[in-house]
């Protein structure tokens, strides 16, 4: 019969491949009367039972969040990498130059660019940035990588849908140059015919358009162009 | 000393009765099971409620990491290298690094190193809280298992302050770090230290000094050094066992020459061996903390450019370090390229799992659970 006491057995130094380290050894049951063993197995109950009774009577130590009641007062903190988001200038421009640094440092191909050049800029001009979602691992290497700062992740994490589909998206709300270089057209008419606006579900890659049983197609989310 | 490897198709030409007798019979535990954590099958021999054999089936998670590490630059392998042991991916990140900065011939700074280090601590502390918590619950105690839980979240959140990811965080990088410390990480750090010193003491209240869950640990699975070393068990199971094998004092890495710790080891290798001295090395892990947080220099956090592509020369580099759950290494064969040519990872788990078919012969269904949680494996390790 035996019960163990916690306290760490024979320190000492101990030699391993010629090295000599530090080490404690693990506690072993003792042999003792009955009445000890007893003792101890009730002493080691009741002591868990205290402390468990000890977190019932002092509820401010309960930690549990109330989500999603709380979900107003709910904030990730601000690195976190929830949703990727195109940073935008004070005039609604972009920053975003088509360099496709992040679609190479992306490591499965989670970032799709379409871009083409300018008419006014003779620069490249971004078409579609289609994120997915659905293949995306969340590494950082996009944000990391840019340049220009463009792009960020934010805090929104409640990215739940039914549609597979729903999980491509296009950062970009127009289609058109960044904002440097717009600055640099000077008609003031040009500048505001040079963006075509694009909407988060349009683009090459989901299969807008198709139909699947059940499931309506893809097209511009419910309650935005009403 | 090899374990006897058998196929499927041998067990069942098996004569299960010889001479009469009592009758044994197979049963599959898992790839669904609770005590698994996660999707692996053991098919269990049995004689009644005594186990004769205990053979493990993988493949149920295999995602074929290191072919893809083949067509990755060496700064994409790094997120990869999380995905293994999701619970020490510090570590795994470190590791990775570690081998190409070494290849590549980058130089770190103290800061750094010191940095890396911290994280791997806490992981190491973050990883061992969870595994307490487990542990309890395996044996059939519930409430350890929002304690540990509990202790775990806060240590999370610091992390996802600091990193923004919660479970897979690819932090350490070639040429330094993700991010420099968020302002709050310090002080938070020292407040959930101060915090968990009690909480270990906690621990040994509500666990460890329990005649029931002692009675369950003591002369289960005992598992000599030698046989530990056969396997090549690493980590707390080789400890355990009295092989005093840690890579932090044998080989140090980081800032671990500078710093100075106990390294607990067992004597017998049984299931309070394994229990034990995961418990004492969080109480070590908790002072190498405390020491580190307050000796942090000052310095860059990321000497290359995120974007520059890596190279490395011809030739083939091995590095390895201590995880919370034993050895990790990362073997890669370079041929000049930004992208490695082959790409292997030396997983703690795979080998510590083993130790099951050494252990688990003779004793009861209900001691396998306890066995499995001693062990403390993570499946998406093993299978890759």
């Amino acid at each position: 019969m035996s019960w163990i006491r916690l306290q760490p057995q024979k320190p000492g130094p101990r030699r391993i491949g010629g090295i000599e380290l530090q080490t404690v050894s693990a506690p072993r049951p003792d042999s003792d009367s009955l009445w000890k063993v007893a003792l101890g197995g009730l002493k080691g109950m009741l002591g868990g039972m205290k402390l468990t009774l000890g977190y019932v009577t002092h509820p401010s130590k309960v930690v549990t969040q109330q989500y999603p009641e709380n979900r107003e007062t709910l904030k990730l903190p601000e690195r976190a990498r929830g949703r990727l988001y195109f940073v935008k200038e004070e005039n609604g421009f972009h920053r975003c130059t088509a360099c496709r640094i992040c679609e190479r440092a992306c490591p499965n191909e989670s970032i799709i660019i379409h871009a083409h050049k300018g008419e006014v800029t003779k620069k490249p001009e971004i078409d579609h940035y289609v994120w997915r979602l659905d293949t995306c691992t969340f590494c950082y290497a996009c944000v990391q990588t840019c340049p220009f700062d463009a792009i960020r992740f934010d805090g929104r994490f409640e990215s739940a849908v039914y549609d597979r589909r729903l999980l491509v998206y296009n950062l970009n709300d127009y289609a058109g140059p960044h904002d440097t270089l717009a600055r640099k057209i000077e008609d003031e008419e040009q500048r505001a015919s040079c963006r075509t606006p694009v909407r988060p579900y349009e683009g090459p890659v989901p299969a807008s358009g198709e139909k699947l049983h059940g499931i309506e197609p893809l097209g511009p989310p419910r309650g935005e162009d009403e | 000393m090899t374990p006897k490897t058998l196929t499927l198709q041998d067990l069942l030409r098996t004569d299960f009765a010889p001479g009469g007798g009592t009758q044994e019979y197979f049963v599959n535990m898992g790839p669904q099971h609770p005590a698994t954590h996660g999707v692996l099958r053991l098919l269990l021999k049995l004689d009644g409620e005594t186990l004769r054999q205990v053979i493990p089936v993988l493949g149920y998670i295999h995602r074929g990491i290191e072919k893809i590490c083949e067509h990755q630059t060496y700064r994409q392998i790094v997120h990869l290298s999380d995905r293994l042991d999701y619970l020490s991916a510090l570590a795994n990140n470190w590791c990775v690094t570690r081998v190409v900065e070494r290849a590549a011939g980058i130089e770190t700074n103290e800061r750094i190193e010191t940095i890396r280090t911290l994280m791997a601590e806490l992981e190491r502390l973050q990883s061992h809280t969870l595994w307490w918590g487990v542990f309890g619950m395996d044996l059939g105690a519930f409430t350890p298992f929002l304690h540990g839980f509990r202790d775990r979240e806060e240590l999370t959140q610091i992390f996802e302050d600091t990193i923004g990811a919660r479970l897979t965080m690819n932090y350490i990088q070639p040429g330094g770090l993700l991010h420099d410390l968020h302002k709050d990480f310090a002080p938070r750090v020292r407040a959930w230290l101060k915090d968990f010193g009690t909480k270990v003491d906690e621990y040994d209240r509500m666990l460890s000094g329990n005649l029931i869950a002692q009675k369950r640990l003591v002369d289960i699975g005992a598992l000599s050094g030698d046989e530990a070393l056969g396997l090549g068990a690493t980590g707390p199971v080789l400890r355990a066992s009295g092989v005093p094998w840690d890579l932090r004092r044998v080989r140090p890495y980081g800032v671990y020459d500078q710093l100075d710790f106990v390294v607990p080891v067992g004597e017998k290798g049984d299931c309070w061996d394994r229990y034990w001295v995961r418990i004492e090395e969080m109480r070590q892990s908790l002072a190498l903390c405390e020491t580190l947080i307050e000796n942090i220099p000052e310095g860059k956090t990321m000497l290359v450019k995120p974007a520059a592509k890596i190279r490395l020369p011809e030739g083939t580099f091995y590095e390895e370090l201590e995880t919370p759950r034993g050895i990790f290494g990362v073997h890669l064969h370079s041929r000049g390229k930004d992208m490695p040519w082959r790409f292997h990872f030396r997983s703690p788990n795979l080998h510590n799992l083993w130790c099951i078919t050494k252990i688990a012969p003779g004793a009861r269904v209900a001691d396998i659970v306890a066995m499995l949680a001693g062990l403390d494996l993570i499946v998406p390790d093993m299978d890759r």
